[in-house]
């Protein structure tokens, strides 16, 4: 090769190099003192305070709005942009106080008429809202309407009576916003310029990569301790934690457990991993479109469904496939307001076996007793596809032929809400700390959309409608532990645990991680 | 000419008929999209009304049909989860994905064509057996494992550059901002290496690869052999006669490059937290948000339909054997 050639060659391979090694002179930069970055792995779809769809969108959004309550995270409720509420005789209209000298981000007073026009702005069904409030919150609270008394005073309308704990939760999931700016917005306009009422407001969103938000100054109702907030979107956990490493961002949410060592060692950061209220559980479908199904006949029978709990060995899945001891569920209900006699079904092979020859399904001559189907997800909860997997080999031990169909979340999300998954199906639904009743809604009727087994015991059934009478807490609570010996003994679900959540926390930070999926940050502060 | 980029035009409607429609028909086999659209505890009501609301009430011919009556009109859509026009969305991310696949095809180009060319020359060398085994480690080694090892090595361990993130800068150019885009060009390289590396390390090995070989077959022929018989100088005989011939197969490589970078960019975008259309549409899928996925596809053809056009004629000003018909 001639020698010139060669010198373009060499030289066109030194400027590469110059032009990539130049930038790595500008150093780094880690957040201030004022500021506090937290990266969560999705971002939100929109900023209209009416269509909240995820929990990483109500992070945030809990942020920049304010709640007539708020839900703290022992399960208390505690008042915010309201003082206090009576409820009528009736128990069907809730009537709030709001402290007064409230604003908006926009400086426009905040009063009862807000509060009211924020219910009814997302009720609204001309404005086509889908997510929490409009789709769960207000049909939920059987919402009729409002009625502005004064100023300070407004009344929130239902159709029904509902244990106080229940209603005032689902009433703190609704953002409250100001009428005359939202009034002044097309919905396109007030899908990407929200102006909230809570501790800070909102600067900048930059779709899948941050939003960033500023301290209201002279906020009152929740100290903010960060001059800025950044929600950095940060979709692979790998480089979440390498972020939180290198000390770049502060809290990293869903920590895969396999790298919470690493992020412990790391001296910078530590893991913090929390009981979760998402129940995780093997539902038993009764629907007859799965008649046909393998194993559907021998699920029916609650012999069969009772022996299977003895089956699996949770304890052993959650440290080894989820990295924690995690609670174990003895009912749908999550710790402290389940019922306390009921004790986790142990792991016990033999005595499921005996029971299962008892209910009539001895193993046959290949061993096995029946055959069926365990339909599950991919990437939706911890580990998800795995403890499938282990699931189905514990119910083989047995001798029951455990088939697994797992599928993507995307796809296994839309045969789930239609009941299409079984005859058995794994999966995760939401849960609180605040009221029994809130996690036992699942059930609250054979063909209520998150009944997702079709379970239909009369007995749990007329127990729930008799909830409606009863005003007097012990009688409730007294009508809920009975509910829970009933699902405890006929089980739809055979109960696995309640999903334990990582959060990866930088050293500099005094803030605790929550147990309901919540990352409320404005009371975080430095050591 | 004309008749040929008209007659190509023609095709590109075709071919956009045809991918949208199946675009449309793989999102819905899936099943109902309006699921994700709901809270999880939402009553067969809200489900119901909220379907009607997302216009999936309607026959498949009639949504498909009213989405090309849209498409005339340069409206494709709301994104169902955004409320913001579909187009707007994806044009607003394509900046981005434009510098990472434009700066990693500049990277992979660079290196390749001189690294192509010494290998050729020093066929049989050591020099050569390494460079053609970095070619294949290249081919084989998962984009994927190269983004998080990147992170952990130069990002975490020896932090030359940062993890993850963006810089903007083809965005601020549109919008006129030059003198910002121009400040932000160093901090958008230290952005851009990583994920750029990760997207086209494997572009960069097959590159080298076909330099070397189409240098070689080029090397063989007669005409080289007659300039260096004339005294030609070998730089002469190797840029004028050889690396101009040799040029034709790689023109192509970089026409289909540009779409092959682009379909990989979802991984690097993911890794590194980059905020373009791959991460948008991925988004979009698992979301089952039609418009967005559609527009994107809509997008997209006409960018490969462009390119490929761009390509032909790029063909005829090399080789002027070839005639466009």
């Amino acid at each position: 090769m001639s020698k010139n050639l060669s010198r373009v060659v060499k030289l066109s391979l030194f400027a590469l190099v110059i032009v990539m090694a130049l930038p790595l002179l500008v150093s780094a930069q880690t957040p201030d003192e004022n500021t506090l970055i937290i990266g969560q792995s999705v971002d939100v779809g929109q900023l209209d305070p009416a269509t909240i769809n995820s929990r990483a969108e109500a992070n945030i959004f809990f942020h920049v709005f304010g709640t007539l309550f708020e839900i703290a995270d022992t399960g208390e409720l505690r008042p915010y942009l309201a003082n206090a509420y009576t409820i009528s005789e009736d128990g069907k209209e809730w009537t709030f106080t709001l402290n007064e000298g409230l604003t908006c981000h926009d400086g426009e007073a905040l009063t009862a008429e807000d509060v009211a026009y924020a219910f009814d702005r997302a009720a609204n069904p001309d404005n086509g809202f889908t997510g929490n409030t409009s789709g769960f919150v207000l049909p939920s609270i059987g919402f009729q309407g409002t009625r502005v008394e004064d100023e300070l005073n407004v009344t929130i309308i239902t159709d029904r009576y509902q244990t106080p704990n229940l209603r005032l939760a689902l009433i703190s999931e609704v953002y409250i916003h100001c009428k005359d700016a939202y009034e002044a917005m097309t919905l396109e306009e007030s899908a990407q310029n929200p102006i909230g009422s809570g501790p800070y407001r909102f600067v900048e969103w930059i779709p899948d990569d941050r939003i960033v938000l500023e301290r209201v100054e002279g906020y009152t109702l929740r100290e903010a301790n960060f001059q800025t907030q950044i929600w950095r979107v940060i979709p692979e956990a790998s480089t979440r934690v390498a972020e939180l490493i290198a000390g770049n961002i502060d809290v990293a949410a869903n920590v895969p457990f396999d790298q919470s060592e690493a992020v412990n060692a790391s001296g910078v950061a530590e893991v913090q991993a929390v009981s979760g209220t998402r129940r995780i559980y093997v539902g038993f479908q009764f629907g007859e479109n799965f008649a046909d199904a393998p194993g559907y006949d021998a699920l029916q029978k609650t012999e069969v469904r009772v022996a299977l709990q003895y089956a699996v060995d949770v304890p052993t899945i959650c440290q080894t496939l989820l990295g924690t001891s995690c609670e174990r569920a003895s009912s749908m209900v999550n710790p402290p307001n389940n019922n306390p006699n009921l004790q986790p079904y142990p792991y016990d092979p033999a005595m499921a076996e005996e029971l299962l020859d008892a209910a009539g399904y001895p193993r046959g001559e290949n061993g096995v007793r029946f055959e069926t189907v365990l339909m599950g997800p991919r990437g939706r909860y911890l580990n998800d596809a795995n403890v499938v997997q282990a699931i189905a080999q514990y119910l083989t031990d047995i001798g029951v032929q455990t088939t697994v169909d797992i599928r993507d979340w995307a796809d296994y999300s839309q045969l789930v809400r239609p009941k299409e998954v079984g005859p058995m199906f794994f999966l995760g639904t939401g849960g609180g700390t605040w009221s029994a009743l809130y996690d036992m809604a699942d059930l609250s009727g054979p063909t209520a959309g998150t009944n997702y087994t079709n379970w239909n015991n009369s007995e749990w059934f007329e127990l729930w409608d008799s909830l409606a009478d009863i005003r007097d807490a012990e009688e409730e609570r007294a009508v809920v532990n009975q509910m829970l010996e009933i699902f405890y003994n006929d089980p739809p679900w055979l109960l696995l645990y309640f999903q334990p959540d990582f959060y990866g926390v930088s050293n500099r930070l005094n803030w605790n991680a929550r147990r309901d999926e919540w990352i409320v940050i404005y009371n975080a502060t430095l050591k | 000419m004309g008749q040929y980029i008209a007659r190509r035009l023609l095709q590109s409607i075709i071919v956009i008929i045809g991918v949208t429609l199946l675009a449309f028909l793989t999102l819905h086999l899936a099943g109902d999209p309006t699921y994700l659209y709901v809270s999880e505890r939402a009553s067969t009501e809200e489900i119901e009304a909220t379907r009607v609301k997302l216009g999936f009430d309607k026959p498949l011919p009639i949504q498909y049909l009213n989405f090309l009556s849209g498409m005339t009109r340069g409206d494709l859509g709301l994104s169902l989860r955004s409320r913001q026009p579909a187009l707007d969305m994806v044009l607003e991310r394509l900046p981005a994905t434009l510098e990472l696949t434009l700066f990693a095809m500049l990277i992979s180009t660079l290196l390749a064509i001189p690294i192509g060319i010494i290998s050729a020359m020093r066929r049989g060398t050591p020099l050569d057996g390494g460079i053609m085994l970095f070619a294949m480690f290249g081919q084989s080694i998962p984009s994927f494992w190269l983004g998080i090892m990147l992170i952990l090595f130069v990002g975490l361990t020896l932090r030359w550059l940062p993890i993850s993130g963006h810089k903007p800068v083809l965005s601020l150019l549109f919008e006129g901002n030059v003198e910002q885009a121009i400040r932000n060009i160093p901090e958008a390289i230290r952005f851009l290496i990583m994920p750029a590396i990760t997207i086209g390390v494997f572009s960069l090995s097959r590159n080298a690869r076909l330099v070397r070989s189409s240098m070689l077959e080029v090397l063989s022929q007669d005409y080289v052999t007659t300039a260096r018989s004339k005294g030609l100088k070998e730089r002469a005989v190797i840029i004028k006669h050889a690396f101009r011939n040799a040029l034709i197969p790689i023109v192509t490589m970089l026409g289909l490059e540009f779409g092959f970078l682009l379909s990989g960019v979802v991984v690097a975008e993911t890794v590194f937290s980059w905020p373009g259309v791959g991460r948008l549409v991925f988004n979009a899928i698992t979301q089952r948000d039609i418009p967005v996925v559609q527009a994107a596809v809509v997008l997209f053809s006409f960018l490969f339909i462009g390119l490929n056009l761009l390509v032909d004629i790029l063909y005829a000003r090399l080789d002027p054997r070839i005639r466009l018909r």
